[in-house]
């Protein structure tokens, strides 16, 4: 009988697939049910794949015109996403393990397909310019796009999100061979989770990907300017938006990276601030006197800055108020810091939700993943949970108190027309 | 093989008292998931109480007689565990997933709130500002909530699943302290909810602490009176609305769906399944790649414990009329009625994309108390949740295809046009020459 120490201390064994590729696997039987990831050491952040328009080349590909890939997914009752983030393209797969081996020969088609669906093409820009008027409305979305124009120059890639889309490039000669370079890049990774051995893996790994021989152009790694610096930056920005009957407000900094030493202290600080159910401003904001439903502390988080924000919102009319509350909880948070009681109750947070990213294999392996991407050491995540008990209050308050600065945020207000 | 060891420890049993109480113990999960259904939900309320199923969730984190005011949630955060409830329109769910070991205090603070809630009015108006605060930013300052809201009570006009589980800021405003209370003493009593835990637990030891905890609490109450089927209910024909969405005209036809318990029901979801579960969605192909006649179009499905429903849907620039739109939904139904998509392969692929979903749940705490609170509360049977493989292999094709000529080919249509508040310009003079160039 398996126990629950196997996933809680589960091992990511790795290989070397080819010269450009490494495999990862996370066993477990106790599904049958497989989850493949491939990682391709691009994206959305890589001036390259901006220019060469990958992230279309890279989601488009499994649409040809009959949908005989898809059809043949859903045949095999198999996923296959395909999506791009900042640092890499990803194919996700899952299926039933009987059905490995066929769905490894369809991704190996996608990979290769060069009759993208040119109506599906033209289609997807009409949907992606309705969309767009579409977030006019959103206000979540209006307002990150605020704080991300406080911060980033308008060529950052951390501000495109936000920014009107670029049209979905329609040359499909164009997106295949944009296509075929950047799944051939060394740097690949195919991970593997759930029911099959090592030996089964390694198989299966073996011929999966063209060869790994494109030469890396120049523009491929992601290139980030410099923020904003905190005194040139507006301290308020206000959006107008039609029908809202709620004042949202976000009060916005850059983020800490994720490698930085004050990490851990930071992960005290923010679990205490607004990390939880019962934290200081949920309390003063919600449960004190029902100003909001809701209230606490985001981050986009990565190895380099972004933006951290504590947010709320309430009623149009409550919010001087709210806003004055919102800044008097951050202030005394910033002069006092936080208590013995509160240091302990968070670490204990923080040890213990490490068991909720490892019920599945797949959960493991995403983390495995995502710490290689930000070429972080594995179980760097649980490395900084162990560093911050270190940590004594009095080290925890000192870096509140320079982190917290008021001088250091902005507000972004979403208010009614 | 694994799942019949675990099965073989399943627990199952009805206290003296009425509370059900499941237990699956699994020691291959690193966390405990424990829930508590309380079958009521918003579709049991009446015009004097509405919206009070929704704001008696946020009361039960108040104090108790010996607990304070959010008590349970500081525990649960504090051993680094997860909590929250959900009010839906058939039932109120308490959930929380905690590290092994901290579940005996999370029964102990379970049947706490079940029968020794404070309800004050210092609380009760603070909860009542918070959940109008929750109304605004869920319906009022978002469009599409705002369409669904109005597109619910056009539709269901005096039936129970008309209203949204939260209530209006009316409903919120007119809660007493009494009415609290009542709706308490009426529906929180073990003889009306069921426990479900999941998890590595020693089964006997848990079964005692739920007797220890729960036991002593006294059968009461009243039983909520069933609501009525969607199936059958008088529908009105169709309606418009008009929303603040982006540039798009959306013409639905709709039908309703039997209730989730029905003796067809299982070929009901393979239907869905085969029809609108995969990547290839068959009426986007025929109206949007095929045809060219939409930008979007596609086929949703909805469920509720007394019934649900097939929406097929498709959204155009708004220069087509509305009749060309329904016109052009009607013929790509009929098309769909040749039942092409319905073979042995698309059969079979269904019926395993269906199982391979229940083994991914299969891996999560939370998800399998959800399925086996579902199944007993929904279905009749907690057995349900450990049979469904083999429920879904028994479907044929022969049943599926009856599903589809009973439920969607015969079925009474209802059609709705959602129309934009807002058409920029040079759409309302250029959208016209979309087809010329697609």
């Amino acid at each position: 009988m398996v126990v629950p120490a196997l996933l809680l201390a589960a091992q990511v064994l790795t290989w070397t697939v080819d010269a450009g590729t490494r495999g990862a696997l996370v066993e477990d039987h106790r599904a049958p049910l497989v989850v493949v990831t491939i990682e391709f050491p691009v994206g959305t952040w890589s001036p390259w794949a901006r220019a060469h328009d990958a992230a279309d080349a890279f989601t488009f590909q499994d649409d040809d015109p009959q949908r005989a890939l898809r059809k043949r997914a859903d045949a095999l009752a198999a996923t296959i996403d395909l999506g791009m983030g900042r640092r890499s393209a990803s194919m996700s797969i899952r299926c039933l393990k009987g059905d490995l081996d066929a769905t490894l020969a369809l991704a190996k088609d996608v990979l290769a397909n060069t009759r993208y669906d040119e109506h599906e093409l033209k289609r997807a820009q009409r949907e992606r310019k309705i969309r767009w008027r579409g977030k006019e409305t959103d206000v979540s979305f209006r307002t990150d796009q605020a704080g991300a124009r406080l911060f980033f120059a308008p060529e950052d890639p951390r501000r495109i999100p936000f920014e009107k889309p670029e049209p979905v490039e329609a040359d499909v000669a164009k997106l295949v061979a944009t296509r075929d370079l950047m799944i051939r890049l060394p740097g690949r990774i195919v991970g593997f989770a759930g029911d099959l051995t090592l030996e089964e893996a390694k198989r299966a790994a073996d011929g999966l990907l063209p060869a790994s021989d494109a030469a890396v152009p120049d523009g491929i790694a992601p290139h980030l300017l410099a923020l904003t610096p905190a005194g040139s930056r507006p301290r308020e920005s206000d959006i107008k938006m039609r029908k809202l009957t709620q004042v949202y407000l976000e009060y916005d900094r850059d983020s800490l990276p994720w490698d930085d030493p004050r990490r851990p202290a930071f992960l005290v600080a923010d679990h205490v601030l607004g990390g939880h159910f019962y934290s200081r401003l949920y309390v003063a904001l919600r449960h004190d006197a029902g100003d909001t439903y809701g209230a606490g502390t985001s981050e986009a988080g990565d190895v380099v800055p972004n933006v951290y924000s504590a947010s709320t919102f309430t009623r149009a009319e409550n919010a001087g108020p709210i806003e004055a509350k919102l800044r008097g909880v951050m202030d005394v948070f910033q002069e006092e810091g936080i208590t013995e009681d509160e240091r302990a109750g968070a670490i204990s947070y923080l040890r213990g939700n490490r068991a909720f990213d490892r019920q599945s294999a797949g959960q493991i392996l995403r983390r495995f993943l995502m710490e290689r991407r930000l070429s972080l050491p594995s179980g760097f995540f649980d490395e900084q949970i162990e560093r911050a008990s270190t940590l004594s209050v009095g080290e925890i308050n000192a870096f509140i108190r320079e982190f917290y600065d008021p001088g250091q945020f902005s507000i972004v207000r979403a208010v009614p027309e | 093989m694994l799942t019949a060891l675990i099965l073989a420890t399943l627990v199952q049993t009805t206290l003296p008292n009425g509370l059900e109480v499941t237990i699956l113990p699994d020691p291959t999960m690193p966390v405990v998931a424990t829930q508590v259904w309380y079958h009521v939900g918003s579709a049991n309320e009446g015009k004097d109480n509405r919206g009070l199923a929704h704001l008696f969730e946020h009361l039960m984190f108040g104090a108790t007689t010996t607990s304070e005011r959010g008590g349970y949630g500081k525990f649960v955060t504090g051993v680094g565990g997860e909590e929250n409830a959900y009010t839906s329109p058939d039932e109120t769910i308490y959930v929380s997933e905690v590290p092994p070991g901290a579940e005996n205090e999370i029964l102990r603070r379970e049947a706490d709130r079940m029968r020794n809630l404070s309800l004050t009015r210092e609380n009760l108006d603070n909860e009542k500002k918070i959940v109008t605060e929750e109304l605004r930013l869920r319906t009022e300052n978002d469009p599409t909530s705002r369409l669904l809201v109005q597109a619910q009570r056009a539709l269901l006009g005096e039936h129970p699943y008309a209203y949204d589980p939260s209530g209006s800021k009316a409903d919120v405003a007119a809660a007493t302290v009494a009415s609290c209370q009542a709706f308490y003493d009426a529906y929180y009593h073990p003889n009306n909810a069921h426990l479900v835990v999941v998890g590595p637990v020693d089964p006997e030891r848990l079964m005692a602490t739920v007797r220890e905890t729960f036991g002593p609490l006294p059968r009461g109450g009243t039983t909520p009176a069933d609501v009525p089927p969607l199936y059958g209910w008088p529908f009105p024909s169709g309606f418009e609305l008009k929303e603040d969405i982006p540039p798009v005209e959306v013409a639905i036809i709709g039908a309703p769906l039997p209730q989730a318990d029905a003796k067809d029901a299982m070929a009901i979801e393979v239907l869905l399944e085969v029809l609108a579960g995969g990547s290839v969605d068959p009426l986007h192909e025929i109206v949007v790649a095929r045809r060219k006649k939409a930008i979007e179009a596609g086929i949703e499905t909805i469920a509720l414990r007394r019934g649900g429903g097939i929406v097929f849907y498709s959204a155009s620039l708004p220069y087509r009329r509305k009749t060309t739109a329904m016109r052009v939904l009607d013929e790509a139904i009929q098309e769909l009625d040749r039942m092409e998509w319905l073979t042995d392969q698309t059969l079979a692929a269904g019926k395993r994309r269906l199982i391979e979903d229940d083994a991914d749940a299969f891996l999560f705490a939370a998800e399998r108390a959800e399925d086996i609170g579902t199944s007993r509360w929904w279905l009749g049977d907690t057995r349900f949740a450990f049979d469904r493989a083999s429920r879904i292999s028994a479907v044929t094709r022969d049943e599926v295809a009856a599903a589809w000529r009973a439920y969607v080919r015969d079925a009474k249509w209802i059609r709705v046009y959602v129309k934009p508040e807002h058409v920029p310009a040079y759409i309302r003079m250029f959208g016209w020459l979309y087809p010329l160039f697609s």
